[in-house]
């Protein structure tokens, strides 16, 4: 059952590479939180109970619901346009992500241990190497956050990895992740809705070396 | 032989059900079941009216279309008998007979001298080009699953066990359902309904088509959805005794023409650009079906 | 006592926060700067112990502990002169600047003394939201744009630490243990697994860079420090990056013990030579003034990770300039206020004529240049020796050919823009609006820079021997 819901959380990269606009984004990152809580709720049956409480109860309000939910006041409250520019077209990022997932595939396959699933390994690695491509393949600022929170959610899994052993990690990894996420999303982006008229990273470009 | 005629029985009603869910669900009572063998009929009585400015491409052209998909159908086994045509690779064979049906029709459309046949035939070998590398890359984990290389033998010893298998079947049913999509042009990759001269891709092929030829090309387009439901079919039964297997699989036909209704009803079509991007997604969700088979085989990591 | 001293930082610093006196403000931020003194003369003494199970007073961070506090008084005192000289100065911004301020120090100084990785990173992310307070103080476009992109950068690469931590915890799963303190890691080195190893190593070093001001991660520091006050940028190019190095280096003590030394020595040098070669090309491009000043810090950080790599005297030669180097550079950045006083820009083009309007702040400069372009007599003189004679010893003759030449060029683009800002009258500029500058000013900065000329030419062996100590773990 892990493995599966793993598999649709890689289609869900795949699918992400090629949406166009705003709100399909927002919609597969509450998906990938939906996915996530199972996935922990599945997977971290040997610490107690109230830190799995804990968790579950922020994988599921925090990534599904109040980022989702405030992402979408944001695009609101900013006008911001529905298409998501790429700088590459989408077919291409297609074939960029599909190539990553077979490289951290390989990769993997280098790892001589059998500690870990290595499919924790692959979803993670290969999460967070296209949460990366996200951010420098799109023009928006606010596709540079969602290429952050899609990096969060790489790390989350690979925090689960290692969760049985050491919970301690899989908190921090949470704290990380509102931290982040509240100071990020919440100062600065409406901060910069308002400085900034147009959310386009071409805007910031004033900081050159002149 | 149990094969060959289910497929025909299959096919003659399958079309019927999917034009009769569609208009169902627009709230119409639509024709009836066996109205398209009955276009067929009708148009075989027909001549055909063959242009000036075609060669005889144009006129072998839909003959060796409907031969291809008869031929292609003699491969497709029914759970553990094989039929006519079964060796090593015929996958492969498969594969490359409907091929050349495709690429006579193309040709054919070519040979017409309109601008609109050749732009729909180039559309045609555009989406088929990308929907090959999903089928093969498919075929290849099934292959690699259950170690054979036929058709028969691969449905044959394919057992479904552990989540993940199921999990791959499943994965690998709709990758096939969507390839049979694309190799039918029904929706969403084009909409067999539209005569607009920028939509349309398989029907503006058989624009010129008449009479008889016509109602060959429409024969061999019901086989060809009737072969992909069977081979969808095989996928989840290969061990099932008959007397379960052939209502089941009537059922699992009706269904499967019952679910292509539905999307056909409630999607539009999507942007020409679009589509030949959600083909290679087939091709990567296949290729992580592979992978996914690799795991299981434990011939990785 | 570090309990103390941190509960006593949080208060102060959100007494500063929410207080808008000025008196009171002034009287506050004195009070943390008698506490901090109080605390490293406390760590001095207590040399070698551990507290509260997660702070060990060990010879490295005694060093860096030192540095940090010696910069922070004039850091303090330059704020003080900056914030009532500036024009928009309001309440508001004056008690978040301090309130940051303090929180930035108190950061730093506990990131230095930790001895679990973990709570090094909870640190580092404390000095992001502080930094980013500071960076922001002007609260006009440009210093949005500066904080938007170091947290932006900040944030991923903290994420990438902790990748590098999720990792490591993987390399440590066969022994069993749950502790992730650099000891207990440095005890069982020999039964780490070293593929996770690797994988550890390679995000924990991509994460700190941010910090460092390495490649690949500098981007952030360097518009950070175009954009914040000066001060905030001193502090920002001295001891931040000085904790950088900490998290690095501490992490690469324990790979060292390894096999994977030559491979993690390899990496570090990559990114060193590739932080030195985007340095030079930038040096040569580069028209604001604060930006060359960046730039220049990424020039030595990768000068440091050169003489990490290289190993031998390189270790020594390493602290000694990383040391040396936050003492020089804040110099620099201290200067700039005035600089920027006279003059009311920071284009090269429009600065020019020092020597006439403020001759102390342009010896400042001038002494400036000579250190941290590492000409005899100043103190970097000695340490960036060091740092290549590691490099002849490793017999990496051509990266030293090639080094050296990188350094030629760095050297000509800084001269060129040092003599003219000194020397040479600038275009346009309306004598009549100068402000006549006391010298008292540049005290601070004589003493830093002499004092970073004394530690340089004739270290005394207590520095000698604690900078001794901190390599004592790395193998030769």
């Amino acid at each position: 059952m892990l493995q599966v819901l793993l598999i649709i959380f890689l289609i869900s990269l795949f699918y992400l590479s090629i949406a166009n606009r705003m709100t399909t984004y927002v919609n597969v990152l509450a998906l990938q939180g939906v996915l996530l809580f199972f996935v922990a709720f599945l997977e971290l049956k040997s610490i107690n109970t109230l830190n799995l409480i804990l968790i579950l109860l922020e994988t599921i309000i925090f990534k599904s619901l109040a980022v989702p939910i405030f992402l979408k006041y944001v695009l609101n409250r900013n006008h911001i346009t529905r298409e998501a520019e790429p700088y590459v077209p989408n077919f291409v990022s297609l074939i960029i992500t599909t190539v990553i997932v077979v490289t951290t595939i390989l990769l993997s396959n280098t790892m001589e241990e059998s500690y870990l699933d290595k499919m924790y390994f692959v979803v993670a690695l290969s999460t967070l190497f296209t949460g990366l491509y996200f951010i420098a393949s799109r023009r928006k600022i606010i596709t540079h956050v969602m290429g952050y929170l899609v990096i969060e959610n790489g790390v989350f899994v690979l925090s689960l990895a290692v969760g049985n052993k050491m919970p301690m990690l899989v908190n921090l990894g949470i704290m990380l992740d509102i931290f982040a996420s509240v100071l990020i999303l919440g100062i600065f982006l409406n901060k910069i809705g308002d400085v900034f008229k147009d959310i386009d990273v071409n805007q910031l470009t004033n900081l050159k070396d002149y | 032989m149990l094969s060959f005629l289910l497929i025909i029985l299959a096919a003659a009603f399958f079309t019927g059900i999917i034009i009769r869910t569609k208009s169902i669900a627009s709230g119409r009572k639509g024709p009836g079941l066996f109205q398209p063998i009955k276009d067929v009929v009708r148009l075989f009585k027909k001549g055909a009216v063959y242009s000036e400015t075609s060669s005889f491409v144009f006129r072998i052209a839909p003959t060796i279309y409907f031969s291809s998909v008869f031929v292609a159908m003699l491969v497709v086994p029914f759970g553990q008998s094989k039929w006519l045509i079964s060796f090593n690779g015929d996958f492969i064979f498969f594969a490359y007979v409907l091929g050349l049906g495709k690429f006579f029709s193309i040709i054919g459309a070519m040979d017409t001298g309109s601008s609109f046949e050749g732009m729909g035939a180039s559309r045609e070998a555009l989406y088929s080009m990308f929907a090959e590398p999903a089928f093969f890359i498919l075929m290849g984990s099934l292959a690699l699953l259950t170690g054979h290389t036929s058709f028969q033998e691969i449905f044959a010893t394919l057992h479904l066990g552990s989540s993940i298998t199921y999990a791959l079947g499943g994965l690998a049913a709709l990758v096939f359902l969507m390839i049979a999509m694309i190799e039918n042009s029904r929706m969403p990759l084009d909409d067999p309904k539209t005569h607009l001269e920028l939509t349309m891709v398989h029907e503006v092929m058989i624009l010129d088509n008449s009479g008889f030829d016509l109602g060959l090309i429409l024969t061999a387009g019901y086989l060809k959805f009737a072969i992909y439901g069977a081979i969808i079919f095989n996928l989840f039964s290969g061990t099932i005794s008959y007397e379960y297997a052939i209502p089941m699989f009537f059922v699992m036909q009706a269904f499967l023409a019952f679910v292509v209704g539905m999307i056909e009803s409630f999607m539009a079509r999507f942007r020409m650009n679009h589509n030949a991007q959600f083909i290679v997604v087939l091709s990567s969700v296949s290729l992580l079906i592979f992978f996914g088979a690799l795991l299981v085989s434990g011939k990785f990591i | 006592m570090i309990e103390i001293y941190l509960i006593g930082s949080v208060i102060i610093g959100t007494l500063l926060f929410f207080n808008r006196g000025k008196a009171l403000n002034y009287t506050l931020i004195w009070l943390f700067i008698a506490l901090q003194c109080a605390f490293t003369i406390y760590a001095c003494m207590n040399y070698n112990k551990t507290e509260s199970t997660y702070f060990t007073f060990d010879s490295l961070g005694i060093i860096m502990l030192l540095t940090a506090t010696i910069i922070s008084i004039p850091a303090v005192i330059h704020s003080h002169i900056y914030i009532e000289e500036s024009e928009e100065k309001t309440p508001r911004s004056r008690a978040t600047y301090f309130g940051a301020l303090v929180i930035l120090i108190t950061a730093v100084s506990s990131a230095y003394l930790a001895n679990h990785i973990a709570v090094v990173w909870i640190f580092t992310e404390i000095t992001t939201l502080s930094a980013s307070a500071l960076i922001y103080h002007h609260r006009n476009k440009l210093a949005l744009e500066g904080t938007w992109k170091y947290i932006f950068i900040c944030a991923i690469s903290i994420t990438f630490v902790f990748i590098g931590i999720l990792f490591l915890s993987l390399a440590f799963a066969k022994v069993g243990s749950d502790d992730l303190s650099y000891k207990n890691l440095l005890a069982h080195s020999a039964l780490l697994n070293l593929s996770w190893l690797r994988l550890a190593f390679l995000f924990i070093f991509t994460g700190f860079t941010a910090k460092l001001g390495l490649f690949p991660m500098f981007t952030a520091g360097v518009d950070a420090k175009d954009k914040a006050p000066g001060p905030a940028a001193a502090l920002l190019s001295s001891i931040v990056m000085c904790m950088g190095f900490v998290g690095i280096f501490r992490f690469y003590v324990v790979v060292a013990n390894t096999s994977l030394l030559h491979w993690a020595s390899l990496v570090i040098g990559i990114a060193a030579f590739l932080s030195l070669f985007i340095a030079a090309v930038y040096m040569i491009k580069v028209k604001n003034i604060k930006r060359m000043m960046a730039y220049s810090s990424v020039e030595h950080m990768g000068l440091v990770m050169l003489g990490i790599a290289a190993g031998g005297i390189g270790y020594y030669a390493a602290i000694l300039h990383i040391v040396l180097h936050s003492f020089v550079k804040s110099s620099l950045f201290f200067q700039y206020n005035q600089l920027y006083r006279v003059f009311k820009n920071k284009n090269i083009y429009q600065l020019g004529n020092y020597f006439k309007y403020n001759t102390t702040g342009a010896l400042v400069v001038l002494l400036a240049f000579i250190s941290v372009t590492a000409m005899p007599p100043s103190g970097m003189f000695v340490s960036e020796f060091l740092i290549f004679r590691s490099l002849f010893d490793s017999n990496q003759l051509i990266l030293l050919l090639v080094v050296l030449l990188l350094l030629t060029l760095i050297i000509w683009a800084f001269a060129k823009n040092i003599f003219k800002i000194l020397f040479i009258p600038a275009v346009n500029f309306d004598e009549s609006t100068v402000p006549v500058l006391s010298p008292w000013r540049s005290v601070s900065q004589f003493i830093l820079i002499g004092g970073a000329a004394y530690l340089g030419l004739n270290p005394p062996p207590i520095l000698v021997d604690l900078i001794k100590e901190s390599i004592l773990l790395l193998p030769l």
